[in-house]
Formats: C-alpha cells, sequence, structure tokens
C-alpha cells in the first residue's frame, strides 16, 4: 500500500500536542527532517505561525494549493476556497473527536442517559433479531 | 459594707451571695485556694463551610455508609455543617437523613427544592432518643432475633409530607426517578479523576 | 537548547579606556553569539586580546546589544563557518542549517557540535555566517529540503500526544507500546 499523507507545502495537519493542541493548521515550508513551519490561518483556526516538529502533529488528508510561504491572506482565502474547514468537520476522524469531547463534557446524569438510550437501542435491535431468525 | 469582695480569700461568688442578705461579710471563708477554671484557649468550631457545589436541590452521590452509591437530593445544609439529603425515601430507599459533606460527590444536577418545606427539621430532629425497652445484660446474651429498628410515627409522616413535595419536582424532569431510584457504581475503563459529574 | 541555552546575538563595542595621552582611543565592534549579554562582553574581552593589545582590566564597554532577525517569518538556509577544538587538535568547518533566525541556526550548531564531536561550548568560535541561496547549497541534505517541492510520508514516528501518555512518558518501564505507524 503506498502513502497517501505527505508533509508538502498545502496540506493540512491536526496538532496533537502543545497549547494548541486539537486545532488545525497548514504546512507552510518545510525546515528539515525534524519540523516543518506551519499557519493557521490564524483567524480561522487559533494557530499562529511556527515551527513544530514532525512528533507533535497529525497529517490529515486535506491539501489546499497555496505557495510556499503563503502570506495568511493567501493562506485564508485558499482555505475558504478548498472549503477545508467543512471538508474537516464532515470527515469521520473530526466526527470521532467531536464524539469524544462530548462525551467527556457528560454529567453525571447525562451519562445515565446515555445509558438508557443505548438500553433502548439495543432492545430494539434484539427485538428485530429475534423475529428474522424466526 | 455592703458588697464588699475580698478577691482571692473568698470565692467570689459565695462572698457576693452571702454579704448584701445580712450587711456582715461572708462567714464562709474557705481554708484552701479554690482552684479557677483556666482560661480556655480552645477555639470554638464553627460549622465547616458547605462547598459551593452543593446547594439545595443538587443531586449528591453518597460515598460511605449503608446507603452508598445512592443518588440522592440534598435539601439544606444544617447548623452543624451536615447535609439533610432526601432519597426520596419512595424512590430508592434513602430517608431524611443528615450525611457529612466530605462522602458526597455533588452533581451538576439541581432540582428546584423551594416548594419543599424543610424549615422543622433541624439538627435537635436527629437527636438519639432513649429507648423504653433497652435490653439487660440477660436479654442481650439470649439468643433471640434482634429485634427491627423502630421508626417513630413523626418521622414517617415528615419523610411523607417532604416527599411529596420532592416527588413533584422529580417528577417533572423525563428520567430524573429512574436516575434517582440507580445506583452509582465504576465500570471497567471509568476514570473518576477525569470524569465531569 | 544548547548547552549553553538558546543562543542570542549580541553587538559589543569596547575600547581601551581613555587616558591622558590617548583621551579618545580606537573602538572596536564585533558580532558575538552568546546565551547571555554578560558572557557576549566576557567572549569580547577574549577574542580582542587575541588580536589587539587589550584587556578587560584596562579597557571598556561602550555598548552591549542583542541583534534580532528582521524576518523571522520564513525559513532561510543559514551557511556557517566555524573553529572548534576537538581532543587532538583545531579545526574549521562548514555548515548549513535552515531555520526562521541565524540564531536558532546558532543554537542548531551548537547542539549538533555537541552530538557529533563532543565539542563544548567554549571550543567553538564562529567565524562567518551567511544566508545562502539555495542553488549555492553544499550539503545535501539541506538541499533536499531547500528544494522548490518537497514531499515526503512520515511512517513511522512516535506521537507527542501519546508521549504525554502517562503510560509513556514518566517512568522507566511502560506497559503500552507506542503507536508508530502512521499513513
Amino acid at each position: 500500500m503506498g502513502f497517501s499523507r505527505y508533509v508538502e507545502v498545502g496540506r493540512i495537519v491536526l496538532i496533537s500536542y502543545g497549547p494548541n493542541a486539537g486545532s488545525l493548521a497548514t504546512v507552510i515550508d518545510i525546515v528539515d527532517q525534524n519540523k516543518c513551519l506551519i499557519d493557521g490561518p490564524e483567524e480561522i483556526t487559533g494557530v499562529s505561525r511556527q515551527v513544530i516538529p514532525y512528533r507533535r502533529i497529525a497529517l490529515t488528508d486535506l491539501t489546499v494549493k497555496i505557495q510556499r510561504n503563503a502570506r495568511a491572506k493567501q493562506l485564508k482565502s485558499a482555505w475558504k476556497e478548498g472549503d477545508v474547514q467543512a471538508k474537516w468537520e464532515g470527515s469521520s476522524w473530526a466526527k470521532k473527536l467531536e464524539a469524544k469531547k462530548k462525551r467527556s463534557g457528560l454529567s453525571d446524569f447525562d451519562r445515565f442517559k446515555v445509558m438508557v438510550a443505548k438500553q433502548q437501542k439495543s432492545r430494539i435491535i434484539a427485538k428485530k433479531m429475534k423475529e428474522l431468525k424466526a | 459594707m455592703v458588697g464588699v469582695r475580698v478577691l482571692g480569700i473568698t470565692g467570689p461568688k459565695k462572698a457576693a451571695k452571702a454579704a448584701p442578705a445580712t450587711g456582715k461579710s461572708a462567714r464562709y471563708y474557705p481554708a484552701d485556694d479554690i482552684p479557677r477554671p483556666k482560661h480556655s484557649r480552645a477555639k470554638k468550631h464553627n460549622a465547616p463551610k458547605v462547598r459551593a457545589s452543593i446547594t439545595p436541590g443538587t443531586v449528591c452521590i453518597l460515598l460511605s455508609g449503608r446507603f452508598r452509591g445512592k443518588r440522592v437530593v440534598c435539601l439544606k445544609s444544617l447548623e452543624s455543617g451536615l447535609l439533610l439529603v432526601s432519597g426520596p425515601y419512595k424512590v430508592n430507599g434513602v430517608p431524611l437523613r443528615r450525611v457529612n459533606q466530605r462522602y458526597v460527590i455533588a452533581t451538576s444536577t439541581k432540582l428546584d427544592v423551594s416548594k419543599v418545606d424543610v424549615s422543622k427539621i433541624n439538627d435537635a430532629y436527629f437527636a438519639r432518643v432513649e429507648s423504653a425497652n433497652k435490653e439487660g445484660e440477660e436479654e442481650f446474651f439470649a439468643n433471640d432475633a434482634p429485634k427491627p429498628a423502630i421508626v417513630s410515627d413523626q418521622r414517617k409522616a415528615d419523610q411523607k409530607t417532604v416527599d411529596a413535595a420532592l416527588m413533584k419536582v422529580v417528577e417533572s424532569t423525563p428520567l430524573l426517578k429512574n436516575y434517582l431510584g440507580s445506583n452509582f457504581s465504576l465500570k471497567k475503563h471509568d476514570r473518576p479523576h477525569k470524569m465531569v459529574f | 537548547m544548547t548547552v549553553a541555552g538558546e543562543m542570542r546575538q549580541y553587538q559589543v563595542v569596547g575600547r581601551k579606556a581613555a587616558t591622558d595621552e590617548n583621551p579618545n582611543p580606537e573602538a572596536y565592534r564585533m558580532i558575538i553569539f552568546a546565551p547571555n549579554p554578560t558572557t557576549a562582553k566576557s567572549k569580547f574581552w577574549y577574542f580582542m586580546r587575541q588580536f589587539r593589545k587589550m584587556k578587560k582590566t584596562t579597557g571598556e564597554i561602550l555598548d552591549c546589544v542583542e541583534l534580532t532577525e528582521k524576518n523571522s517569518r520564513t525559513v532561510k538556509n543559514y551557511g556557517i563557518w566555524l573553529r572548534y577544538d576537538s581532543r587532538s587538535g583545531t579545526h574549521n568547518m562548514y555548515r548549513e542549517y535552515r531555520d526562521l533566525k541565524l540564531t536558532g541556526a546558532i543554537s542548531q550548531l551548537y547542539d549538533e557540535m555537541a552530538g557529533r564531536h563532543r565539542t563544548r561550548p567554549r571550543s567553538i568560535q564562529i567565524i562567518r555566517t551567511a544566508t545562502v541561496a539555495p542553488k549555492d547549497l553544499k550539503r545535501p541534505n539541506g538541499m533536499q529540503f531547500a528544494q522548490a517541492k518537497v514531499k515526503f510520508p512520515l511512517p513511522h514516528r512516535v506521537d507527542s500526544a501519546k508521549r504525554g501518555q502517562k503510560a509513556l512518558s514518566d517512568r522507566t518501564f511502560s506497559t503500552v507500546r507506542p503507536t508508530t505507524m502512521f499513513n
């Protein structure tokens, strides 16, 4: 199987560690075998221009068409054009992260409600299965 | 010589008592110095502050005692700093009860208990009553079945009135009754320090 | 971080102390890489001693300011000429680094010299530095990242977020294996 995600100018990455953990950023330039230069764009994702090691990022499937060392303005328009935010939010990766965040913020009563809903769901499934088997 | 007090020789109270009546100095003269109680520096402890997450109406999880794991409703905090809670009794069997706030997890679920009147329930309400038919030594060693605890009719009645008001609130929220009826427990992958309550 | 800390760039100006015979001695300016101004001034006197008949006790520092990179928003190629004392002799060397700032490149250099040659900061002397155009690069490693179109996968690494996990980070032995495969 070949690779599908590369470190390259315009690659959208998810920051996994540090103060910006959880936000998206764009690779603008490659410094060396260990780090690259990223920019949010800051107006959209809140990540300012900075050098970051590859250990702290995860590559996504998304890319935008930009030049090396693109300015914030160009980057922003490239994001808008490529509809990156919407594409990311539509991905199952983002949905999973969102669900995880939601789950961790649930209160005790909410967890109980989830449990009840789960029971109801499996009851319906079990009933249906019984019907199909019969 | 009215009201003369010879300090340090007589007990001041006694001297004061004796002198005004007769107009004479006190007859009573103690042979030994009467040690006066030393002024105590021990501070009187005020009732502990109830933490901000617990307010009247907060659903709490009891952590110790025979009702551990039960989810109960906090009704108010008492003078002694203990919390007054109720199951309600009908839902999970926890009666009107005092609990220490240390042994409780406060959840973010809050009920509106402004309609529940618990003004007459205080610490004295829970004071122990001397049992009329106390077991003597013989009965203690007699190998009979333990007598069940008798709950006074007063308490039963109070429980009923408080629960009646409380149940109205509980039933207004869907699933809340079932929630209060269920026990709290940690499952395999639960990390209590990371959970939000 | 280098052994000596993050390197900074200082401009130090000093001269011999003025006397009645020579009320206005010639001042000398030097660009020095050091972690702090104190070390920068000390290094100034170290180099000055070697070039002129001057020393700290009979001289004075007129100025010591930190120089900052004008454009620290783009990645540049830095060439650095240096001289260092190894265990067996003194060597001249030329190295290239890619960084946002010259001081960053110098810090990388101190790190690498410590790693590859066990060289301590005190035995490294920076002779000259320059920003180098991609076509003028001499070292292949820098060259491959300075190309117009760079593209490579990250097949094998330990993610920092996973490293932050308790099981992986703060104990000698771990019960979990890190995920190192990515696509």
